[in-house]
């Protein structure tokens, strides 16, 4: 599918009016003076060097100016990529194979806006169109190899990748993260994602912003994936480059199910040269890219593509702007749009754990990956994650105490109406699995006191101390009842303490093994805090590791500790 | 109220069925896999030497991993891609909520096994039978634990519950809900421990009877 292409519009200083003698009279000879003079400047105007004032007198300057070299520039090296792409008479285009509305492959035939563009360009250049395939990995290194002469691969234009390519502006296309789910849903913004579990693929700059909104993340590889975990309710929400979700919404039965809720994080596509040898070659797809907006063709493109018009719309009046619409337009601050900017800040001892992890490399081979320590936001996350997590762990164990005691203390009652509530509680809670018990917990605490860290925390806590505090405390009351059986009266609950000390110390351990299960309901634990920093950086396998390495040897010490506290109960026994 | 009724008239039963069947499934892989490792690392505690003290230090460690946490790391520290002895070893949802447990069954089954076999040896039958119900035990404590899989987007029981929650609006309706789940969860667990109970105390009422076998 091919669009139509806009030609240059013819440019000069102006046209001479045409005009009677016999009719002029004084005004007309004021007129005709001023024509004069107009003529005059007008052939000045002409005859000097001067800057062409919009793209399309720009362009066409420009290219004749390349042209005139041929054919002698043609076998001169370090000449720009332009002169190479004239003498070549065709330009080597890097584009993805598989990316619905944007760019497929089906045989031999190549479709899509980007497709499109690419041949738009093409033509404007005057040359054949070679479309070589690019993945995101490969489309900033073939430009450096020389392997391609322009990248239109549904690259976003971030800080990070202004240092490796030359982006061409105005940009072509501009994405959003858009979060999909069930159309029932009630999900209308950011806020709304608090709590909630949103489907996300890794490594995805906008993950980043969805933690700091406490939404929970659901890593998968492959966005590929995501609508079918959406259809089988794996995922009730996920959060997806727009452009990606865009051809599932041409799907009826997609569209009927589910809805583009919000959007965020907004990147500009750009087509991209290589930074060497390509100033000429990008300053004539800049002009390029200006008149294919202004006029509309990038529009029409994607009209016949079915993507989505609204950045398009917007530039199109962008570019016809008189400040705008000019040959330095692609440089005005004002006209084109900055980069997305996703430098993270780097902790101040960022270069010597880089400098340890090539060290370790180097000695061992490991390819070992520390991104907790390197970015500042990261470190941030991972401090809390600790801190967080031995908050947990010391609560549930307080906790797990308590409910122990007190639910030992009812169920050893000989009173029926202490007895009885006990059991029935403990026989609930020991019949719900603990993700289960967890997520009541959340629910009762979001519906008693507002959304916090410390609602989350105290419900986790509160939770877990239940659930082994139920069985810890069921051991105390057997303990009581078996005592009395054997016809003890004075100090019955010191002594059944000592008794149970055994299933005590297993439930305090098994509290502490089940604290990381809270990240569950959103405790920003350890588990947590490194789930959202592997979804905008690298590392997981280290990552990981060393979570592992952290709860059992935080697991192990709650172990002896328990130890002393075992002997500590059956001392106490032996004593009695 | 009304809008779980609706909930729940349509096909929430045979879903939710359907996911405790896979809790089922991943305890009963937990297990097997447990109980081979777990004998292993009981003859290895009995066989003496340094090779006891190895085995009991692999027991602790599996004893301290927590299970959310490793699986976690199944999930993400084996590589989609990843292949064993040539054939492709990718872990599906179910595989890997199954071996995040195996740490726990497997010490579990150590423990349990080395009781056991001190029982075998000093002659008591029925002690040793404890072995089964004990297992019986950690099978169900699996089933419990394998509601973990929720938050790798495993489609068992609680995930089911959890799917439907998020469908009501009313704070009531989802703990009638939840409360359901408890129910259905309670019941096969609830009627396999009073077994097990019954199982244990007719055991020791046996080896009670039968002295003789002990000595």
């Amino acid at each position: 599918m091919i669009a139509a292409i806009p030609r240059a519009k013819p440019e000069g200083p102006f046209r001479p009016q045409e005009g009677s003698l016999a009719t002029l009279g004084m005004t007309g000879l004021l007129f005709r003076a001023t024509a004069l003079i107009a003529l005059v400047l007008g052939l000045i105007a002409a005859v000097a060097p001067a800057r062409a004032a919009t793209p399309d007198a720009a362009l066409a300057e420009l290219l004749k100016e390349a042209r005139a070299k041929l054919p002698a520039a043609c076998t001169q090296p370090n000449v720009d990529r332009l002169i190479k792409i004239l003498c070549a008479k065709k330009i080597r285009v890097g584009i993805r194979d598989y990316y619905p509305l944007f760019a497929e492959r089906k045989g031999d035939r190549r479709e899509g806006y980007e497709v499109d563009v690419a041949l738009a360009i093409g033509r404007m250049l005057g040359v054949d169109v070679d479309f070589v395939r690019v993945n995101a990995a490969t489309r900033i290194p073939l430009l450096a190899e020389d392997r391609i002469d322009l990248t239109i691969a549904t690259m976003g234009h971030n800080t990070q990748r202004d240092g490796q390519v030359r982006f061409i502006r105005p940009h072509y296309y501009r994405s959003e993260t858009t979060v999909v789910g069930p159309r029932e849903l009630p999900v209308a913004s950011m806020l709304d994602l608090a709590g909630r579990t949103v489907c996300v693929t890794v490594g995805n700059g906008s993950n980043a912003e969805l933690v700091s909104q406490g939404a929970r993340l659901m890593l998968f590889d492959e966005a590929g994936v995501l609508p079918d975990r959406l259809k089988d309710q794996t995922c009730t929400l996920a959060a997806q480059d727009d452009s990606f979700f865009a051809k599932y919404f041409t799907d009826d039965d997609f569209n009927a199910r589910y809805f583009q809720k919000f959007g965020f994080a907004q990147v500009p596509w750009g087509m991209a040269v290589a930074r060497q040898g390509s100033a000429e070659l990008a300053r004539a797809l800049d002009l390029i890219s200006q008149v294919f907006h202004r006029d509309g063709l990038f529009i029409d493109i994607g009209r016949l593509h079915s993507v989505r018009l609204g950045f398009l719309q917007q530039q199109q009046l962008v570019w016809r702007k008189p400040e705008c619409n000019t040959d330095v337009g692609s440089a005005n601050p004002s006209c084109v749009l900055p980069p997305l900017n996703t430098a993270l800040q780097p902790t101040s001892f960022a270069a010597d754990v880089t400098s340890f992890e090539r060290w370790v490399d180097a000695r061992t081979g490991i390819d070992l990956a520390l991104p907790m320590l390197k970015a500042a936001p990261a470190w941030s996350l991972f401090k809390d994650g600790v801190v967080y997590s031995l908050v947990l762990i010391a609560g549930a164990l307080a906790a797990t105490l308590a409910f122990a005691l007190m639910l030992g203390a009812a169920m050893g009652s000989r009173s029926f109406l202490l007895r009885w509530p006990a059991r029935l509680v403990t026989m609930a809670l020991q019949s719900s699995p603990i993700v289960l018990t967890l997520v009541i917990a959340a629910t009762i605490a979001h519906g008693l006191f507002a959304l916090s860290t410390v609602t989350v925390l105290g419900a986790a806590i509160a939770a877990l101390g239940l659930a082994n505090g139920s069985n810890a405390g069921q051991a105390i009351g057997e303990a009581m009842w078996s005592l009395r059986a054997e016809g003890m009266q004075g100090g019955l609950f010191g002594r059944a303490l000592s008794r149970a000390a055994t299933q005590i110390v297993a439930f305090l351990i098994n509290a502490a093994k089940g604290t990381p299960i809270a990240s569950f309901i959103g405790a920003p634990e350890l588990l947590s805090s490194l789930t959202d920093i592997t979804s905008f950086s690298s590392g997981r396998i280290t990552t990981y590791s060393i979570l592992l390495i952290f709860y059992t040897a935080v697991v192990l010490v709650v172990v002896w500790l328990c130890g002393k506290l075992k002997q500590i109960l059956e001392h106490r026994q032996a004593a009695a | 109220m009304s809008g779980l009724m609706e909930l729940l008239s349509n096909d929430f039963l045979p879903k939710f069925l359907a996911g405790m069947v896979v809790n089922f499934e991943i305890a009963a892989i937990a297990l097997v896999v447990g109980l081979a490792l777990g004998l292993l690392l009981a003859a290895g505690r009995l066989s003496g030497g340094m090779v006891t003290a190895i085995t009991v230090s692999i027991i602790s460690l599996m004893r301290a991993a927590p299970t959310f946490v490793v699986m976690f790391f199944l999930l993400n520290a084996i590589p989609r891609d990843a292949t064993l002895f040539g054939a492709p070893f990718a872990l599906s949802g179910v595989m890997t909520v199954a071996l995040s447990l195996v740490p726990y069954s497997a010490a579990y089954v150590a423990d349990a096994g080395v009781d056991s076999l001190r029982h075998l040896r000093a002659g008591t039958r029925e002690g040793a039978l404890l072995f089964l119900p004990n297992i019986t035990r950690a099978f169900f404590v699996l089933v419990m634990s394998s509601s973990a899989g929720a938050a790798i987007g495993v489609t068992e029981g609680i995930t089911v519950i959890l799917r439907q929650a998020e469908q009501l609006s009313s704070f009531d309706d989802r703990l009638v809900l939840f409360a359901i789940g408890i129910v259905m969860f309670g019941i096969p667990l609830q009627i396999a421990f009073a077994l097990i109970g019954l199982i244990q105390r007719r055991v020791g009422r046996v080896a009670v009877k039968e002295p003789a076998v002990e000595v």
